[in-house]
């Protein structure tokens, strides 16, 4: 195989960004401590130069293409998650720009942008090898990024039981694959897929424990029961916008690999491995929406909500099919943009008022009205109420599940919608209605966090009521599958 | 034929002594040198196996970099001189009945092979040559293998980003 042009033209962004990140550690040098904000501005801007030609000229065609000895195929599903995380990317770093001493050190966009790369591999990649080579360039940078605030023990508790969680959970991921090489010789999902429509390995038992235990690695990264119990933990200490991300990109990256693996390698056991994660969708949903109505602490209320809304997600994936795939990738792109929202809000007054505790949100609403609006929109929206994305987005899940004919999985969703609404409420009720002494004390919100938090409560809206587009994407990701 | 069995044997019985002796010696030192011993008579049943690249890379992943970070934790935590520690009361019945599943599973799944896997074949002479290896990883698997360097790079970056002290800058 010689290297043709094109295939590093289709690798383009993934280069580019690994110019971005020396650049940024160049800056991290050459810039003096006042000036290094300018290195959140520049992995923001880089990110957008990476954003436009993808968007404009390098739209993946309606026939699918595989490139790099067919370990990379380039369809809309890989398209549509990787304008996810680098959106995610770009944001968390305008949102980082303001956090305290980490915010000015060129280390953390550097991790970052390493972080984004590894997403944007991760969903294209159609080959084992280069999957889980994916999945750990983008999990180390986070494990180090969580416990950046090595001064803090919060932190480096959560970037610790992170990396501990994360490597396990690696591991017997990895078990998995080398159990299905094991049995084919083969580690392209598409090759493995034919392999599996031959009787004597379909009905291998073989198959099924590797299932399961890939299926491990899976519900980690995208933090579903029984794999959900670090998430609450990791985000509490991990710098607020970086838990941001972790929750929205990489959790959507998550998916996007759930999605490829599991439709295309084993969609002849759709039937079992759909009831699977069906429970798992509603066990998720349960515990993450019963657990956060007990939360004193705002991050960990939204990473309970995190979790369940991976539930919410699962859905789609469980009834595996067009409509599903559908479903999910409009979901990560309205959870996305509002759980960036949130978390944006959270880091920027928790750095003000020095506390995550929920009730020293009381009188935000007066201290900062445009703040508090944002909040709102953005709470709304995680409950899913029109006209933001989460109501949308919501409402293409539970159309999926009636449309398989999963009629309690629908249920089961909309009566845990109805539990998250009530504590997304309480928040609220403490942000517009509860008073403090500090009434008085205007908060100031600098230009850089205001314009991301701007920007996204713009596509909270978008996403909510012009949705043709967006959904059109999902679709085509779907049908590219 | 012969010399090849010759072989074998000495060089299992050498490395199932080396293993014993790992677990029972009482210096931490010891059992990292034993531990050597073992992983150097194992890549020689690789050679004999016809495997060379697995061989050398046992020799120099295992026995080479991966001692020298047992012994660097031996020695910066000083584990030679630690008192052994009191173990856990059940530890003892509990290792010896695990140990007892594992090696009935073992020898059932060898006899009978329950999963139906056949024995190992002999692999192709150039199956595993590492001028093989080399032109599968830079032809076939360029792309994951780039990706590690940046993964690898980055690895290293998160580490001193987490251990360094950082000094502050004096403000000309």
């Amino acid at each position: 195989m010689s290297l043709d042009p094109s295939a590093i033209l289709v690798i383009l962004p993934e280069i580019l960004l690994v110019v971005l990140a020396g650049v940024v550690l160049v800056l991290d040098l050459a810039l003096k401590d006042e000036q290094r904000r300018l290195i959140g501005w520049v992995t923001a801007g880089g990110l957008l130069f990476v954003i436009i030609p993808l968007l404009f000229f390098f739209r993946p065609g309606d026939n699918p293409t595989l490139y790099w000895g067919g370990a990379i195929r380039v369809d809309w599903l890989s398209f549509v998650f990787k304008l996810l995380a680098f959106f995610g990317a770009a944001i968390t770093a305008i949102l980082a720009m303001d956090y305290e001493v980490i915010g000015k050190r060129g280390e953390l966009y550097l991790l970052l942008i390493i972080s984004t790369l590894g997403m944007s591999v991760m969903v294209m990649a159609t080959d084992l090898i280069l999957l889980y080579v994916a999945i750990e360039t983008t999990s180390i940078p986070l494990y180090a990024l969580a416990g950046m605030r090595t001064k803090s023990d919060k932190s480096v508790e959560s970037g610790f039981k992170y990396l501990l969680f994360g490597a396990m959970a690696s591991a017997i991921m990895l078990y998995g694959f080398s159990l299905l090489y094991g049995m084919t010789g083969q580690t392209n999902i598409y090759a493995l897929a034919e392999l599996f429509q031959q009787a004597e390995l379909s009905s291998s038992p073989m198959l099924y424990g590797s299932a399961i235990i890939i299926l491990v690695g899976f519900t980690f990264k995208i933090s579903a029961a029984p794999m959900h119990f670090w998430a609450p933990d990791v985000y509490e200490g991990a710098p607020t916008p970086i838990a941001g991300f972790l929750s929205t990109s990489s959790k959507a990256a998550g998916f996007a690999v759930l999605l490829r693996v599991f439709l295309v390698a084993f969609p002849e056991y759709a039937p079992q491995w759909g009831t699977a994660l069906a429970v798992i969708s509603t066990v998720t949903m349960t515990i993450g929406n019963m657990i956060a109505l007990a939360q004193k602490n705002i991050k960990r209320l939204l990473a309970y909500s995190s979790i369940a809304h991976a539930g919410y997600a699962l859905i789609g994936v469980s009834v595996a099919s067009v409509l599903g795939v559908t479903s999910v990738a409009y979901y990560m792109i309205a959870y996305l943009a509002t759980n960036l929202a949130a978390f944006g809000v959270v880091a920027i007054y928790g750095r003000i008022a020095g506390s995550d505790e929920i009730s020293s949100y009381a009188g935000m609403s007066r201290r900062s009205p445009t703040l508090a609006l944002v909040m709102l929109v953005a709470f709304l929206s995680l409950a899913g109420m029109p006209p933001f994305g989460g109501f949308i987005a919501k409402v293409f899940v539970f159309a999926a599940a009636i449309n398989a004919g999963l009629i309690w999985l629908a249920v089961v969703g909309v009566l845990n919608s109805i539990i998250g609404l009530y504590y997304y409420l309480t928040v609220l009720k403490v942000v517009y209605l509860h008073r403090s002494e500090n009434d008085e004390v205007p908060l100031t919100i600098s230009k850089s966090s205001g314009f991301a938090l701007g920007l996204l409560v713009v596509a909270i809206l978008l996403i909510g009521t012009v949705f043709a587009p967006w959904f059109n994407w999902a679709a085509q990701a779907a049908l590219g599958l | 034929m012969i010399p090849d069995i010759v072989l074998f044997i000495i060089l299992a019985l050498v490395a199932v002594a080396s293993a014993v002796g790992m677990l029972f010696s009482k210096n931490a030192i010891y059992s990292a040198l034993n531990l050597i011993l073992n992983f150097s008579s194992v890549a020689v049943l690789y050679l004999i196996l016809g495997a060379p690249f697995i061989a050398l890379a046992q020799v120099t992943v295992y026995a080479g970099a991966i001692m020298v970070l047992f012994l660097f934790v031996i020695m910066l935590l000083g584990a030679e001189r630690l008192r052994r520690s009191e173990t856990l009361p059940y530890q003892q019945p509990v290792s010896i009945i695990l140990a007892a599943i594992l090696a009935v599973v073992a020898i059932y799944a060898l006899l009978f092979r329950p999963l139906g896997i056949e024995a190992a074949s002999v692999a192709n002479p150039d199956f595993s040559s590492p001028a093989a290896m080399a032109e599968m990883l830079f032809n076939e698997y360029l792309l994951p293998f780039e990706v590690t360097s940046i993964l690898l790079l980055v690895a290293m970056i998160g580490a001193i980003v987490l251990t360094r002290k950082r000094q502050r800058r004096v403000q000309r």
